[in-house]
């Protein structure tokens, strides 16, 4: 079980209803169970194309022009690096800890794609927040570890 | 040239839990190779066999990126920061 206090819930909503048809994405920072402050980062995909084309991350028959920027942003996230170390210091800065990420799926549900599982290798046990913007008029947001591949899901408490 | 390397948590468990390792080095891959020999086994976790950083790892010299700088060459100076920073990404 995780809580967030309700203005930063409502943070990450807003980050992905603004960032809509492209992912949004960022960190989450607190103490333990606790989810104290969002960070959100800027969505570098379309820099990253060969990134997720190597781990054969690219669906099958999708194009990803560079002519085309912010195409793949639609479907993937890639955070801007020098951003994300900049809230990294920040988050070391306001004495909290990173707990995990969030980020967006615009068009699908609230669970961990392939390519969030196979990419949150990088960063072990930590927190993956997704937001679905699905049913746009209902967002729905769910929190996940994953462990060596698999997926737990953990519940949210929202602080009023 | 004494230089502090930042260890992201996911690294941690090489340096005996320390989030920062300070050592003696003139460029970024120095450090690294220093880094290394005091933790061995780190360094391929950042960069090829060739030595070129991973793609999806990002270094950062007080906070820019040496992919915009002269890459592992980038020189360092005394009390410079070299933060290692894993890739954060994933899909729908
Ligand atoms: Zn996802």
């Amino acid at each position: 079980m995780i809580r967030i206090p309700r203005e930063q819930y409502e943070a990450i909503v807003a980050h992905a209803r603004q960032e809509a048809p492209r992912e949004a994405c960022g960190l989450l920072a607190g103490h333990g169970d606790r989810i104290e402050k969002v960070y959100p980062v800027p969505n570098r995909a379309e820099l990253a194309v060969e990134f997720f084309a190597e781990r054969g991350l690219i669906p099958p028959g999708r194009d990803y022009r560079p002519d085309a920027p912010g195409a793949i942003a639609v479907e993937r996230f890639f955070m801007d690096p020098e951003e994300q170390f900049r809230a990294l210091r920040a988050i070391e800065a306001a004495g909290l800890e990173h707990l995990g990420s969030y980020h967006s799926h615009p068009a699908t549900e609230a669970y961990p794609s392939r390519t969030d599982i196979e990419l949150a290798a990088f960063w072990p046990n930590m927190l993956l927040m997704i937001c679905s913007l699905a049913d746009p008029a209902r967002p729905v947001v769910r929190a996940f570890r994953v462990v060596d591949g698999r997926v737990q899901e953990e519940d949210i408490v929202i602080e009023e | 040239m004494a230089v502090t390397i930042l260890i992201p948590a996911p690294l941690r468990r090489f340096t005996e839990d320390r989030a920062s390792v300070q050592v003696e080095a003139k460029t970024v891959g120095e450090a690294l190779a220093k880094l290394d020999e005091l933790y061995p086994g780190i360094r391929e976790r950042i960069c090829e066999p060739d030595g070129r950083v991973r793609r999806f790892v990002s270094i950062f010299v007080n906070g820019k990126d040496i992919r915009s700088l002269q890459g592992v060459e980038t020189p360092l100076a005394d009390g410079d920061e070299v933060g290692i920073i894993p890739a954060m990404a994933g899909g729908r």
